[in-house]
């Protein structure tokens, strides 16, 4: 099990604590970016694509922490742009890591070593490093549409495991990739000493500069199935046993839109960390005001058919988890025989 | 009527970049209000009052009777709402940076680099 039992111990008790309270919904994991400039432009993002004047906005500090008090999600994943350009990178995670909330940085660790060596970051068990890395040296740099930066961000990740801290790996796969190399790519992560890895199919961002690769729910099946089909027993995920099984196809699951609500520069994103149908003041109205029946697989959304992306399904898998016997079973037993 | 797709091939999407919806006859506020609010560049909103406001459009509230725009300013100030009913046009005008040509060149560049290494191999069989 990739999670800390700490961690794990704390995302139970945070469902179970809302299951009681009869919440039928509740975030678990804050999306936060405080910034939406980035040092790469990768094929498959459509996050980064605005006017300079807003690639150069930064959130204070205050108003983040104002949003993370307010959302109350004990995990905190801070995404953009990329994380560590911003300039307030150090005070932020020192806040929430006093906060107790589980902060994942999102980056492509570029300048993870850099920063690490500029002593930015202390070691936490509540603080992960989550590197980007989309393949092996060939896939990630045609992924990141720049040649090095799957050597940068090895050497981050080396040191950042040199000096204690955690790291896990964020892999999106597109419809161009080789399952073999996906499963050698796993190999070399785990002889590299990550912690767990997170994967997912991308989404179809309407903005990305690459709209050729993206993969339709049938392909996404059938792609994870070739890659977990017959799953090495020392890979390990930092996900939900339940969501790899949805990936292939063995789980059946619908969206939960705010269980990942993100808040940006602009506001409350509605309704979710992919779409852009517009924004809320408050984490109150962005939960109040959307009308949720309107997005996910079932609803017929156009946008949400092909969606099988982490940020919507692994609360799902979360809330399954801790909500029905079969979850738990299947979960516990997926844990044990290290099967998907 | 918004322009036709760019007819490059290597770029699927079509850009309303430099636009101005006011040559193509009345102006459907609500209607180009949606599509500023898919642009992801900076748009010039000519007010009923005659303003020509510069800036990025990111959010939009169209129901009820105060249906209202937020912006920000092109020095990214801001947020700024304004209402509907004092909007006469928004034009295009700033650069459309989601046009999606980065992993075309991306590509085009490394097949120039594949192309200038194969190069002096070749000669030298020669």
């Amino acid at each position: 099990m990739a999670v800390p039992a700490s961690q794990a111990w704390t995302v139970a008790t945070y469902v179970l604590k809302q299951r009681l309270f009869r919440r039928k919904r509740y975030p678990l994991v804050l999306m936060l970016e405080p910034l939406l400039r980035c040092n790469l432009a990768c094929a498959g993002c459509g996050k980064i694509q605005y006017p300079v004047q807003v690639l150069r906005k930064n959130m204070s500090v205050a108003q983040a922490l104002a949003a993370v008090d307010e959302c109350g999600a004990p995990m905190v994943s801070i995404p953009g742009g990329e994380p560590l350009l911003y300039p307030h990178i150090s005070e932020l995670v020192d806040e929430l890591v006093k906060r107790k909330k589980y902060v994942y940085v999102c980056t492509n660790a570029v300048l993870l070593k850099q920063k690490l060596e500029a002593g930015l970051f202390t070691p936490s068990k509540y603080l992960s490093f989550s590197v980007h890395m989309d393949g092996l040296r060939e896939e990630h740099d045609e992924s990141v549409c720049r040649d090095g930066v799957y050597d940068a961000a090895t050497d981050g990740i080396r040191e950042a495991l040199r000096r204690g801290f955690r790291v896990t790996t964020n892999t999106t796969l597109f419809d161009n990739v080789e399952p073999l190399r996906v499963r050698e790519f796993f190999d070399e992560m785990m002889d590299i000493g990550v912690e767990g890895m997170m994967v997912s199919p991308g989404y179809s961002y309407e903005k990305a500069p690459d709209q050729t690769h993206f993969l339709g729910r049938e392909k996404t099946r059938e792609l994870f199935g070739k890659i977990l089909g017959n799953k090495k027993k020392h890979w390990r995920f930092n996900q939900s046993p339940l969501f790899l099984q949805f990936l292939v196809g063995k789980q059946e699951l619908e969206c939960t839109p705010w269980g990942n609500p993100l808040y940006t520069l602009f506001g409350w994103q509605k309704p979710c960390y992919l779409l852009q149908d517009g924004y809320a003041a408050s984490f109150s109205e962005l939960m109040m005001g959307t009308d949720w029946d309107a997005y996910g697989h079932a609803s017929g959304n156009p946008a949400c058919q092909d969606c099988m992306v982490h940020s919507g399904y692994e609360p799902t898998a979360v809330a399954e988890t801790f909500g029905s016997w079969r979850g738990l079973k299947d979960t516990v037993v997926s844990t044990v025989t290290g099967k998907v | 009527m918004s322009p036709e797709p760019e007819s490059q091939s290597e770029d699927p999407s079509p850009s309303l970049e430099g636009w101005d919806p006011a040559d193509d006859g009345p102006v459907d506020v609500p209607d180009v209000v949606e599509k500023a609010f898919a642009y992801r560049g900076n748009v010039s909103i000519d007010t009923t009052g005659g303003r020509a406001l510069v800036g990025y459009l990111f959010n939009r509230n169209a129901s009820g009777s105060r249906a209202f725009v937020q912006y920000l300013d092109d020095k990214g100030d801001g947020p700024f709402t304004l209402p509907y009913a004092s909007i006469a046009n928004i034009r295009f005008t700033g650069n459309d940076p989601a046009k999606g040509n980065s992993y075309v060149d991306y590509q085009r560049r490394k097949a120039q680099n594949l192309s200038a290494l194969d190069a002096p191999a070749e000669a030298s069989h020669e």
